[in-house]
């Protein structure tokens, strides 16, 4: 069964780099985004045409990057890097602005360094580590202010209120329509698969966002019409979760790889998956309001917290875990991507205490570990399928 | 065959004894002829590692017998764990904190701040008798520990294998979360699972990217440092003072002052007047931290500037250095190259940014004493932006007259590995300066390979 909405998507990304080039022909700017933190509403709102800076998989680019940025920096961002180098990438090509953040020190640096040697014109939002802390968040509403300042000077405009609310009332509106569509994925009978729904989501990064509202209605309702309940329950299928470093466009080898093994993906916490798009509460209408709302989200792996008990990441990851159903968890870990190695046999340790087993794979993009990798899911997945075999016969 | 050990030659005693004493933070003294003894009768059996003449560590045979400062901080370090244990047991309160940063505020809250560095000096100090050899082992496994427990990727695991698995008694891990260190702030999160329960946390959150120019920035850092001293006074159960605060950053300023002064005096001669590691163990005095004592610290390095204006004066050249040297500044990460075999190769090291970085940024003495700290700290050069740490950078590297620059980066040292490149980018175009980017690897081995790339770099200069 195809859901018809989904190919229109495909085309209309594979005509979005032109459209977008169009667009700056007509006075259009585009910003460049990476960062879990970067508000996008204010860029949408400022009349900018956010593009998300987000790829992987490319073994030969992140060679590249590290002749700028070292090879001791994590994959993903030596791959961003080799790509602003090359200027091949249609969307990175695009891009007449850079926004970047602070979450991750390395996406900081990253920032930096793309400054630096391809004089691009970054604007950096910083995020403080201490990021529960009512003086930290003080501190974030001064450095919001201070990213929209900095956005309005290359807009050549203030930013108004009304404008801006209308911005999140269309973001909220995706959120929301996704949400809804996520739980499709995770269905017993499910008639869009998590595959689908990741790709959908990561197209929301390049597309233009009224026209991606519309494109995500159409596939709601298409889903609608094919699945009225969708009930998610645990089955004999080995239901995985995947957690951990980021898994943007152009990367699929872990995805493919748990396919092939027989796994089926039913769930996700990650920076390129649903997790950004939860509990995004923005309480007032304000670049203060905007980033705060982000801000106070589930909190990103690249900022510490010290209190194990109150780990909101953590209890997420429980919650998502319990929704989807899953029956164990892949982490999946970037070579050099600090913020989830040191936290990796933490978290399998937590979720043990539930009864989840975890396995890390650790990898980078070239293919070497291809098959290292894929015994090791198969394993896994084994382990897990007469885990719940036995469950299943016990039950019955 | 037994090991050949270093002794220091009784030639230079008389001239030792009639050297200063070491003044420490409780008011005791320990004179030159106590320290005689211990380097030549106690350490040599309680630490023969350090004796052994040995390439990886740095030959000791080189070691400026006739520089009694140079005895003085040897002695400091093989005392460290016995006067850590004692300060404990008297009811001192110890932090883990981060390398690169000043400790005003530690100080103030008459608390013991201890680098990673010297938290495994500690912790390794306890047991004796130990070769190198023994001692590398022990050193790799308590590491394995941290990275089984965090990540193999790991420079930074916060002491976690001594403070949690190794039990030592550190009270409070409160580092500022420095963009030097990549790692620093994931080291500390990860106490928070270790069988240590009782250690309390806190992350003194230093902002990043031009924030020195931002008011709201300094004054976030300004209440991170008051929450820092809360805690502190927390877990030793008094209240620190504004005033003590003034005495501490007087204090330190007289550190600084004296650090920098002692490192111009050096670089004003062509003669370079100490070795590398002498010139290096001298000036990093200037933080005060850095034998866990900073009265200790500050009666060394006041004896080291008047030693040191002498030799200059005199044209001395300081002990096992060729003649013409080819000049070394090294930067990147906190830790270095092996500097008497860089010697042996014709080198010199004649500065580093790091450790010197925040010795040069003064606090101001009048105002606010929290914001004025803050401002300092977000000062520091090393923590700037690319283009401004190189402008910085090279003007030490004028000052000091070096022929080649190397950038070193540490296994696992993200933040500093990223911005190698662009660094070393500039200061060449600026300058025309030779510079070089030594990657260290996993466990940081100074093995052969590691020393013949210095060395083909030192040889090219
Ligand atoms: S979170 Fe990990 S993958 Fe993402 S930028 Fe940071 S280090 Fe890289
Ligand atoms: S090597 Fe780098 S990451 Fe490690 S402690 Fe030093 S500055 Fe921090």
């Amino acid at each position: 069964m195809s859901i018809q909405t989904l190919e229109i998507i495909r085309k209309r990304l594979e005509e979005r780099p032109e459209e977008l080039r169009q667009a700056r022909k007509n006075g259009h700017k585009v910003v460049g985004w990476t960062g879990y933190n970067v508000p996008e509403e204010i860029v949408h709102a400022l009349g900018f045409i956010p593009v998300r800076i987000a790829l992987g998989g490319d073994d030969r680019l992140v060679e590249v990057g590290a002749r700028y940025a070292s090879s001791k920096t994590c994959v993903f961002i030596r791959e961003i890097v080799g790509a602003f180098s090359e200027n091949k990438d249609p969307y990175i090509q695009q891009t007449d602005i850079l926004a970047f953040d602070a979450t991750c020190l390395q996406n900081y640096r990253a920032a930096e360094v793309i400054e630096y040697f391809f004089k691009k014109d970054v604007v950096v939002l910083a995020v403080p580590r201490n990021f529960a802390e009512d003086d930290a968040k003080t501190y974030f509403v001064h450095e919001a202010n201070e990213f929209t300042r900095l956005l309005e000077e290359r807009a050549g405009r203030l930013l108004d209120n009304a404008t801006l609310g209308e911005s999140v009332a269309l973001y909220n509106d995706i959120r929301k329509t996704l949400k809804s569509i996520y739980t499709f994925q995770a269905a017993r009978d499910n008639v869009i698969s998590w595959e689908e729904v990741y790709d959908l989501i990561q197209a929301g990064d390049l597309l233009d966002k009224k026209e991606y509202l519309s494109l995500l209605q159409q596939t709601l309702a298409e889903l609608t019409e094919l699945q009225h309940n969708p009930v998610i329950e645990a089955d004999c299928d080995s239901r995985i979760f995947i957690s951990g470093s980021l898994i943007p466009r152009g990367d699929r080898k872990l995805i493919s790889i748990i396919n092939l093994a027989g796994g089926r993906i039913v769930g996700d916490d990650l920076w390129s998956g649903i997790l950004p798009h939860l509990d995004l509460d923005i309480k007032e209408i304000s670049p203060a309001g905007v980033a705060l709302g982000y801000l106070n989200r589930t909190p990103h792996a690249a900022l510490p917290y010290l209190d194990l008990e109150s780990d909101r990441r953590l209890k997420k990851l429980h919650e998502l875990l319990s929704q989807s159903r899953a029956h164990g968890v892949i982490y999946h870990t970037l070579r050099y991507c600090d913020p989830f190695t040191f936290k990796a046999k933490e978290t399998k340790n937590v979720l043990a205490k539930s009864g989840i087993p975890l396995l890390e794979i650790h990898t980078e993009y070239a293919g070497s570990d291809y098959e290292a990798m894929k015994t090791r899911v198969e394993a896994f997945i084994e382990m897990i399928r007469i885990k719940s075999e036995l469950v299943e016969e016990e039950a019955a | 065959m037994g090991k050949q050990l270093f002794r220091y030659s009784e030639d230079n005693k008389a001239k030792f004894l009639e050297s200063d004493n070491i003044t420490f933070n409780d008011g005791s003294v320990v004179t030159p002829e106590e320290i005689w003894d211990y380097l030549t009768v106690e350490g040599p059996v309680k630490y023969p590692g350090t004796y052994e003449i040995n390439l990886s560590q740095g030959n000791r045979d080189s070691r400026d017998e006739t520089l009694p400062t140079s005895l003085k901080t040897h002695y400091l370090s093989l005392t460290f764990s016995a006067r850590m244990e004692k300060a404990k047991k008297n009811g001192k309160t110890i932090a883990f904190i981060q390398g690169g940063q000043a400790v005003d505020p530690y100080t103030a809250a008459d608390t013991i701040a201890l680098r990673p560095f010297l938290v495994g000096q500690w912790y390794h100090g306890r047991e004796h008798g130990n070769d190198i050899y023994k001692s590398v082992l022990r050193r790799k496994q308590s590491k394995e520990t941290a990275f089984h427990d965090m990540s193999f990727e790991a420079c930074q695991t916060g002491g976690y294998e001594h403070v949690q698995v190794g039990d030592l008694p550190i009270d409070v891990v409160a580092p500022y979360t420095v963009l030097r260190c990549s790692d620093v702030s994931y080291g500390v999160e990860a106490h928070r699972h270790g069988p240590n329960k009782d250690v309390k946390l806190i992350n003194v959150d230093f902002p990043m990217r031009h924030q020195a120019d931002k008011p709201w920035a300094i004054e976030y850092f300004a209440r991170n440092l008051k929450k820092l001293v809360k805690t502190l006074d927390e877990a030793r159960g008094k209240k620190t003072t504004e005033d003590d605060l003034w005495r501490a950053i007087r204090l330190h300023n007289e550190g600084r002052r004296l650090g920098t002064e002692l490192a111009d005096l050096w670089w004003s001669t062509d003669i370079p007047p100490t070795n590398s590691d002498d010139r290096n163990s001298l000036v990093a005095l200037a933080n005060l931290d850095m034998h866990g004592d900073v009265q200790a610290s500050l009666s060394v390095l006041k004896e080291a500037k008047k030693i040191i204006a002498e030799r200059v004066k005199n044209g001395v050249k300081g002990h096992a250095v060729t003649d013409n040297p080819k000049r070394l500044f090294i930067l990147g990460s906190c830790v270095g190259i092996n500097e008497s075999r860089s010697e042996d190769a014709g080198a010199i090291v004649v500065g580093k940014d790091d450790q010197w970085s925040h010795c040069t940024s003064l606090v101001e003495e009048e105002g606010d004493p929290y914001y004025n700290l803050a401002k300092a700290t977000l000062e520091y050069p090393y923590e700037q932006s690319i283009e401004k740490r190189a402008q910085w950078t090279i003007e030490q590297i004028r000052k000091s007259r070096a022929d080649g620059v190397i950038f070193i980066h540490n296994w696992g040292c993200n933040t500093q590995a990223a911005v190698s490149r662009p660094i070393v980018d500039f200061i060449k175009r600026e300058t025309g300066i030779p510079t070089y980017i030594h990657e260290r690897d996993l466990h940081g081995l100074r093995d052969e390979q590691e020393q013949n790339r210095v060395n083909a770099f030192i040889e090219m200069l």
